[in-house]
């Protein structure tokens, strides 16, 4: 009988141990420890399997500077599988070595153990009493922000310096935007428009820890307040626009006025008795004429009869001679005289009523004493008009001779003697006889005349 | 006429320059004390927060130096040397919490302070060469040493003008000894530092500016508390 009822309770002890599978614990493992305000931490673990038995957990540590291994003061004040350290417990700047020990009927197991020191396990709770403002002015709305720091905090004492960053989104969207607020409980959004929510969060950081969580959220929505205004506006935008197209219209009814007014004409050059109409019709001579009658230029008379197509050489200079003595093959004609005063002449006579004919009217062959060649005439007394010509100085008072003459040489060239330059005066003719300049010392040009009757320029010699 | 201005003008500007100097020169010499008009001095508040900030770059330089080199060693976390590490400073008694920081006294705070900062003064420096002649840090790091030192330094001669100044106005007593000899503070078996390695030692320096930082904070806040605490 008693083998039986013991054989029986073997086999139920088996069966039941079987069927459970009870063993010793996992191991457990340290989580993470977080202190919220420097003072005081706490720490958790994870259990590993408890082996089907009711299981308890410690938490054993040792600290830097502390002979001897304790246990946690506190496990139910963080909840469960937690350690609360609390001020008493606490101290920074000092290694904490932690161990969790799993213990069921079956055996023990203990977890790796954990270092951690205060300094770096700083995590705050999220800041409290986060309120939204709604400042409504002319332009445009503001929100103000406020909020409190988290109550276990201390930061008064400078144990802690506490950061706050806020972020904000709009009708609820993924955008957040967020601002960086210092140490200040305060802030202002400026950038937020009528007709949207607006949902704001704050965290706050303290020293070189880890930022907090975000607060709850708080939302506030922006009435429309510009609603009531818009008949107001749209009136006044009506008003403006409807002036502002009358103004268009009467300036472009009036726009060849405006047009004046703004791009006043340039007023072209006026000459008397020259209009638009003489100088498209008329030809060149009554332009001229035109010119001459109505101005008040002195008049200049010019008659260039005789001399004008034959050019007679009267020079000073000998060795001039020899050089021209050497072109005498080629068949041409070099005249020395003043260029301006030929260019002079040539004008003038364009101006002269008289000057365009060429007809030698009063030719005076009386005086004509001598003639050598085909262009060389010797006069007996008379002035020689064509002073333009010739070069040479004419004194007044002194009749005219040609006592100066020293050789004549060749077709058209005649040599003077050379006189001082001393008397030199403008001979003032009854035919007006224009400036002096002819007169004056200037380096003759010297010019080559061709048969075609062009002239080009050589640099003469100077024969003064 | 012209270089009669010109003359004119230089003078002036020497002038001037004399002037500002002296200025100046007035304002650093002796302290004013609270009564005086027409001093130039920084206050005491200003100070500090010079002091604090200075402080918080210093802890700043030795975090990011510490976690390099923790990347580049990879100490295992849960390496037990519970009486392997031991910092050079361990000997300097400091309040290890709040209540005791605030319960210790002003000097003695204030020559606690100043006993940490000397003694990372030879450390710091032999930390620095060895840093430079290990071609396995970047110069970045080794500027970084570098920094970390010339801040130790420069930071202990603002914590003196501090409490020069708090003994001027009064707030402590003459007892502050740092001042006059600073070797006496140096721990006496000061020559443990040279064992300690390179990671231990950034370790320790990390640790110690951090208290560095927070004891003057609370100096601040206990004798000037109105200026942003």
């Amino acid at each position: 009988m008693r083998r039986d009822l013991r054989g029986a309770l073997l086999l139920l002890l088996t069966a039941a141990v079987q069927s459970s599978s009870m063993s010793a614990p996992g191991k457990p493992v340290l989580l993470s420890c977080r202190s919220p305000e420097k003072e005081t931490f706490t720490c958790w673990w994870e259990p590993g399997s408890d082996g089907g038995l009711p299981t308890t957990h410690h938490l054993y540590y040792e600290r830097e500077r502390l002979e001897g291994t304790y246990e946690c003061p506190d496990y139910l004040s963080a909840g469960r599988n937690s350690c609360f350290f609390d001020k008493n417990h606490t101290s920074i700047w000092v290694d904490y070595y932690l161990t969790v020990m799993a213990s069921n009927a079956l055996g023990n197991a203990t977890s790796d153990p954990f270092k951690m020191d205060v300094m770096e396990i700083v995590k705050p709770d999220a800041p409290e009493n986060v309120t939204l403002q709604v400042e409504e002015r002319e332009a445009s709305p503001c929100l103000n922000v406020r909020w409190m720091p988290p109550s276990n905090t201390d930061t008064k004492s400078g144990w802690v310096t506490i950061k706050y960053e806020l972020r904000v989104n709009k009708d609820n969207s993924n955008n957040w935007k967020e601002y960086t607020s210092g140490t200040q409980t305060h802030f202002s959004l400026y950038s937020v428009s009528p007709g949207g929510v607006y949902t704001v969060q704050v965290r706050c950081l303290l020293d070189h820890g880890s930022w907090s969580e975000w607060s709850n959220t708080t939302f506030v929505k922006i009435s429309n307040y510009l609603q009531n205004e818009r008949p107001l506006s749209m009136l006044i935008s009506i008003l403006s626009a409807i002036l502002f197209i009358m103004a268009g219209l009467i300036l472009i009814a009036k726009r060849k006025s405006v047009k004046q007014w703004v791009l006043p004409p340039v007023p072209g050059p006026k000459i008397r008795g020259i209009t638009s109409q003489l100088l498209q019709s008329g030809g060149s001579d009554d332009v001229g004429n035109a010119l001459i009658i109505k101005q008040s230029f002195p008049p200049i008379y010019f008659v260039w009869e005789d001399q004008m197509e034959d050019y007679l050489i009267v020079t000073e200079n000998e060795d001039w001679l020899s050089s021209i003595s050497q072109k005498r093959k080629k068949s041409l004609i070099p005249a020395c005289f003043h260029f301006d005063s030929e260019i002079h002449s040539k004008k003038l006579c364009g101006f002269s009523e008289t000057c365009g004919k060429r007809n030698v009217k009063h030719v005076d062959y009386s005086r004509v004493k001598e003639v050598k060649g085909d262009n060389v005439l010797f006069l007996e007394k008379e002035k020689v008009q064509s002073s333009g010509y010739m070069d040479f100085q004419r004194q007044e008072g002194i009749p005219e001779d040609y006592s100066r003459v020293k050789e004549v040489e060749s077709d058209n060239l005649v040599v003077l003697q050379k006189q001082n330059a001393a008397d030199m005066s403008c001979k003032d003719e009854g035919n007006h006889y224009t400036d002096c300049a002819l007169h004056k010392p200037r380096k003759p040009v010297c010019t080559e005349l061709s048969d075609s009757g062009y002239v080009d320029t050589i640099p003469a010699p100077p024969l003064m | 006429m012209p270089g009669t201005i010109r003359s004119v003008s230089l003078v002036w500007v020497v002038l001037l320059v004399c002037l500002s100097s002296r200025r100046t020169s007035v304002g650093a010499a002796p302290i004013c004390t609270n009564g005086q008009v027409g001093c130039h001095v920084l206050s005491l508040d200003n100070l500090f927060d010079r002091v604090i900030q200075h402080s918080a770059r210093m802890h700043g330089i030795s975090s990011d130096l510490h976690s390099e080199f923790e990347q580049y060693f990879l100490p295992s976390k849960n390496q037990i040397g519970r009486l392997g590490r031991i910092c050079h400073t361990s000997t300097i008694i400091t309040p290890n919490g709040k209540e005791n920081a605030q319960r210790m006294a002003r000097e003695q705070l204030t020559e606690v302070i100043l006993k940490l900062l000397i003694a990372w003064r030879d450390p710091l420096w032999h930390f620095h060469q060895s840093m430079a002649h290990h071609h396995d840090f970047n110069n970045f790091s080794s500027n970084k040493a570098l920094e970390m030192n010339d801040m130790v330094h420069e930071l202990r001669q603002g914590v003196e003008k501090v409490a020069e100044k708090m003994q001027v106005l009064g707030i402590i007593s003459n007892s502050v000894t740092s001042l006059a000899s600073p070797e006496v503070l140096l721990p006496s078996d000061s020559a443990d530092w040279r064992l300690m390695k390179d990671y231990d030692l950034l370790y320790c320096f990390r640790r110690d500016s951090n208290k560095v930082q927070n004891y003057l904070k609370i100096l601040k806040c206990r004798i000037v508390p109105d200026h942003g605490c």
